[in-house]
């Protein structure tokens, strides 16, 4: 166990650092001291409670589809498709929870399960494409990505185009199915402990659990498991359609948290963030909720440097990439020169 | 459908297969030495971005017919250069070739999107810029420069063909991407063999975003590449790793995408949206339909 503590501190240690670098470098090109940036993002970020919660939000916005990446990546399924699931998800709790009129109780739990219905289906799709036909679902979960957002874009604009809205967008949610925010007036919601107690139960799973066991075997002794009977065509599917779900139900909580319909802008790239963030937690799904909360810093810390320095966001992008690179040279999958523990 | 209609989706089949084309040839000679590069819609974006602003910048002082030639030929080296990133992460380092890939297709975008802003203070997208040009030649009624470059996509592919059966140094890729442990065997050193084979497969994804911003058209616009990198890694597999399946996977590709140019404006039963998922839902069927029956370059993916 503290191996393992210590193999996770590995990359937060070294991101932590490459990123101070890196913002330092970015803020000198906008035409300010490291210092002052700084300064800035971290009043901008963590300075109040209105920041605190602004940063929470989006951490909880990157950890759902961070989670279904994870789980994806421990059963060495490299499920790119984050960002297509999530945008499913929350197409599917847009369309249902417009009309879908009922007490809290039973209209929230019906809205966040049918984004974690659509976004499963999305996922299930690859992998039964994978299981079935052997199709590389790196790039399979790539194209679904791009085949989700015009389908969204379609439906939006078309069937389920509100009757009251200029843009294209699906009606209202009534407010009976409005997640609860935890701290008034902000966009954080409920939606944090959720995704939170998701993280939770995966490392249960992992650690405690046949299917657990199976999943981190196909991901790191994919011919053992095959040698013992683990059945990896239904693990597959299962697997990648359970990734797609959590990621699914992050974009069911972005719609009835905070924007209270379904529209494409949802999500600024939360899905491609959010392999960062999986890979900054080393797939250790209580690592990741703290990793997301730093990358949540940075989106926060994004959204208000683009706000006050007119710095895009894609200046953010650079620093994710370079991370990403950076930390491809821990192997995740197959390769994987340990061997776990029994 | 009118015989103009059929022509005018035969030479769009063929205009827009090039950039495809291009980047799954990088596609087929990085793969066959042994490292899958997810990074092509990278090296397209670097490419495509580069020759913008180095277009933008010389043409001024070497005119528009030199100007847009060092845009693309400095594209090119700026694809060449990411794909050089890739390779030493693969050979030196031995990444995960996957991760990394998806760090370089994160990375270039968010440098090209930045870049962007500070060079033309424009967010998402460039000003017009010089671009390739001269007089329209041939049955494509298309301009000299773009017609070279798409002449010279299946030159290329004549020539990776040669390249990778032909020549000792081919041969000694394929050996790489099957057995590289056999190739240390001989003496010979499969890093550097695959160092050379990413960043030759850079080059021309850096070539095929080149043509699309400075050859197509005349800007760089954030997605404009629009996975045009990951459709050639579906043609990869499509194509069998070979330069001319590839070649024929890509025009395929490249087929769905001037169907969906041409469809927008004679059919409108069929919504818009549809037709452009069409290119991506050709490539997840050609996916399913293919993948069960080809195999993979044995040590494809596998760090030495």
């Amino acid at each position: 166990m503290k191996r393992a503590l210590n193999i996770a501190r590995g990359p937060m240690v070294l991101t932590l650092l490459l990123v101070i670098v890196l913002m330092s470098i970015v803020m000198v090109i906008a035409g300010t001291t490291p210092w002052e940036g700084f300064a800035s993002l971290l009043s901008g970020t963590l300075g109040g409670p209105r920041e605190i919660a602004e940063t929470l939000a989006q951490t909880t916005a990157l950890l759902f589809p961070a989670l279904g990446i994870c789980l994806a990546f421990r059963a060495g399924l490299f499920n790119i498709g984050a960002e297509g699931q999530l945008l499913l998800g929350g197409l599917t709790a847009g369309a249902i929870g417009a009309h879908f009129a009922g007490p809290g109780w039973i209209a929230i739990p019906v809205v966040l399960a049918s984004g974690f219905v659509g976004g499963a289906l999305w996922g299930a799709l690859a992998g039964w494409m994978k299981s079935r036909f052997n199709a590389n679902e790196i790039i399979s979960t790539l194209m679904l990505n791009y085949v989700a957002l015009y389908l969204a874009n379609y439906l939006v604009s078309g069937p389920l185009k509100s009757p009251v809205a200029t843009g294209s967008e699906t009606a209202p949610l009534p407010p009976s199915v409005w997640l609860p925010a935890l701290v008034p007036d902000t966009r954080l919601t409920v939606a944090l402990l959720i995704a939170i107690a998701i993280a939770v139960l995966l490392q249960f799973v992992f650690t405690r659990t046949v299917f657990g066991y199976e999943l981190r075997a196909l991901g790191e002794a994919p011919e053992a498991a095959r040698r013992n009977h683990v059945n990896i065509g239904r693990l597959t599917w299962l697997v990648m359609g359970l990734s797609g779900a959590i990621a699914g139900l992050g974009g069911a909580a972005i719609v009835s948290g905070e924007l209270h319909r379904f529209n494409t802008q949802l999500s600024p790239g939360y899905g491609f963030t959010a392999i960062a963030v999986a890979l900054v937690g080393d797939l250790n799904p209580l690592w990741i909720c703290l990793a997301a909360f730093g990358f949540g810093i940075l989106e926060a810390g994004g959204l208000a440097m683009q706000a006050s320095a007119n710095i895009p966001e894609m200046a953010i992008h650079i620093i994710e990439g370079i991370i990403i690179l950076v930390l491809a040279a821990r192997r995740y999958v197959t390769t994987r020169v340990e061997v776990p523990a029994v | 459908m009118t015989q103009s209609l059929l022509v005018s989706l035969l030479v769009l089949t063929i205009i827009k297969s090039v950039p495809i084309v291009y980047a799954t040839l990088g596609g087929v000679i990085s793969e066959r030495s042994g490292v899958i590069n997810i990074g092509l819609e990278g090296m397209m974006i670097a490419g495509a971005f580069t020759s913008v602003v180095i277009s933008n910048l010389v043409t001024p002082s070497l005119g528009p017919a030199f100007g847009p030639l060092v845009g693309l030929i400095v594209g090119v080296g700026a694809g060449a250069f990411i794909g050089w990133v890739l390779g030493v992460a693969a050979t030196k380092f031995k990444v995960d070739q996957i991760v990394a890939g998806i760090g370089i297709n994160i990375l270039c975008g968010g440098i090209a999107g930045y870049g962007t802003f500070l060079v033309f203070g424009l967010q998402g997208a460039s000003p017009s810029v010089p671009a390739l040009g001269g007089p329209n030649i041939g049955f494509l009624d298309l301009h000299a420069g773009a017609t070279a470059l798409l002449v010279f996509a299946f030159v290329c592919s004549m020539g990776l063909s040669w390249l990778i059966y032909k020549t000792p140094w081919g041969l000694r890729v394929q050996a790489c991407g099957e057995n590289p442990h056999a190739v240390k065997s001989a003496g010979l050193d499969p890093l550097k063999s695959r160092l050379r084979a990413v960043t030759i497969s850079g080059a021309l994804a850096g070539l095929g975003g080149a043509f699309l911003a400075i050859g197509e058209l005349n800007l760089y616009s954030d997605g404009m590449t629009a996975g045009r990198g990951f459709i050639a890694l579906a043609a990869v597999i499509f194509g069998r790793w070979t330069p001319w399946g590839a070649t024929g996977a890509a025009v395929f590709f490249g087929f769905f995408e001037a169907l969906e140019t041409v469809l927008q404006g004679h059919v409108s039963w069929l919504p818009a949206d549809a037709m452009q998922a069409l290119p991506y839902v050709a490539a997840l069927v050609a996916l399913a339909g293919v993948t069960g029956r080809v195999r993979a370059p044995a040590a494809d993916g596998v760090p030495f």
